[in-house]
């Protein structure tokens, strides 16, 4: 247990960093705020080994936190919506085991887009459903690169850096 | 990578493309701008009436048939760097202020 939570601890610490680093990379020329969603790299790979507890407990965590340093109430509400959405999608399709990690991923990020659309049409108004397509194929996109990368990561977890 | 992913990559982007087509076909010749300060519409006007919105914290500008929002007091400056707008469909939002121009 207390391994466990050392651990998650530290997931958590590093989905900040993520959080940090994307902040300094903007991507909003393509749609306001739109983030690469390295953080879910971390969730992804929780997933993979059968921890979706652990993907939740690390990935609601790293939503409040990061919020309460650098957000606002609004951020926390789109967050949670893509956060929660995400999560749940990806924890249900994992357990269909019909999936890849990078289809996962994929799925995860559009499902994301899409719950924080949905919370931004009641905030803002209709007008952001302008932004659904590019907004599907970017969360498509950035999820299927987040996925790449966890994949190469889990295997080099499983077999200890060797190889 | 499986079968069930590439079926969902092909999912994804159909929709994206049907939502797209749908937008460019029913889209297009932009009348009306509306100006919404926390979903309430404190503007609504023709495209090709030139007219200056003040907000609390957003100026927006129509002139020429295209939208553009000057100036911003927020930190980000995300509106102000947005293109002008003038299809329908489209949109500049402010997430700081809660703003969105649309042109319906």
């Amino acid at each position: 247990m207390a391994k466990k939570i050392s651990v998650y601890g530290l997931l958590t610490a590093l989905c900040l960093v993520f959080g940090y680093l994307e902040s300094l990379v903007s991507l909003s020329l393509i749609a306001p705020g739109i983030k690469l969603g390295l953080a879910n790299g971390v969730a992804l790979l929780l997933l993979a080994k059968k921890d979706w507890q652990g993907a939740f407990a690390v990935n609601l965590t790293r939503i409040l936190l990061s919020t309460l340093l650098f957000g606002t109430p609004m951020q926390l509400l789109f967050s949670l919506s893509g956060g929660i959405g995400s999560l749940t999608v990806m924890a249900f399709l994992c357990r269909t085991e019909k999936f890849s990690l990078t289809g996962l991923s994929i799925a995860g990020g559009v499902v994301h887009n899409l719950f924080q659309l949905a919370a931004a049409v009641p905030l803002i108004g209709r007008g952001v459903l302008y932004y659904l397509p590019v907004l599907l194929v970017c969360g498509g996109i950035s999820g299927g690169l987040i996925g790449f990368l966890a994949t190469i990561i889990f295997k080099k977890i499983e077999t200890n850096g060797k190889k | 990578m499986k079968k069930a992913d590439f079926w969902l990559i092909a999912v994804v982007f159909a929709a994206a493309l049907v939502c797209w087509g749908a937008f460019v076909l029913f889209g297009t010749g932009g009348a009306t701008v509306t100006v919404k300060e926390k979903n309430e519409t404190v503007y609504q006007g023709a495209l090709h009436t030139d007219k200056t919105v003040t907000l609390s914290g957003n100026t927006v500008v129509i002139r020429d048939g295209k939208v553009s929002v000057s100036n911003a007091t927020c930190r980000n400056q995300l509106c102000v760097h947005h293109r002008p707008i003038a299809r329908k469909g489209e949109t500049i939002l402010c997430l700081p202020h809660q703003v969105a121009v649309l042109i319906e």
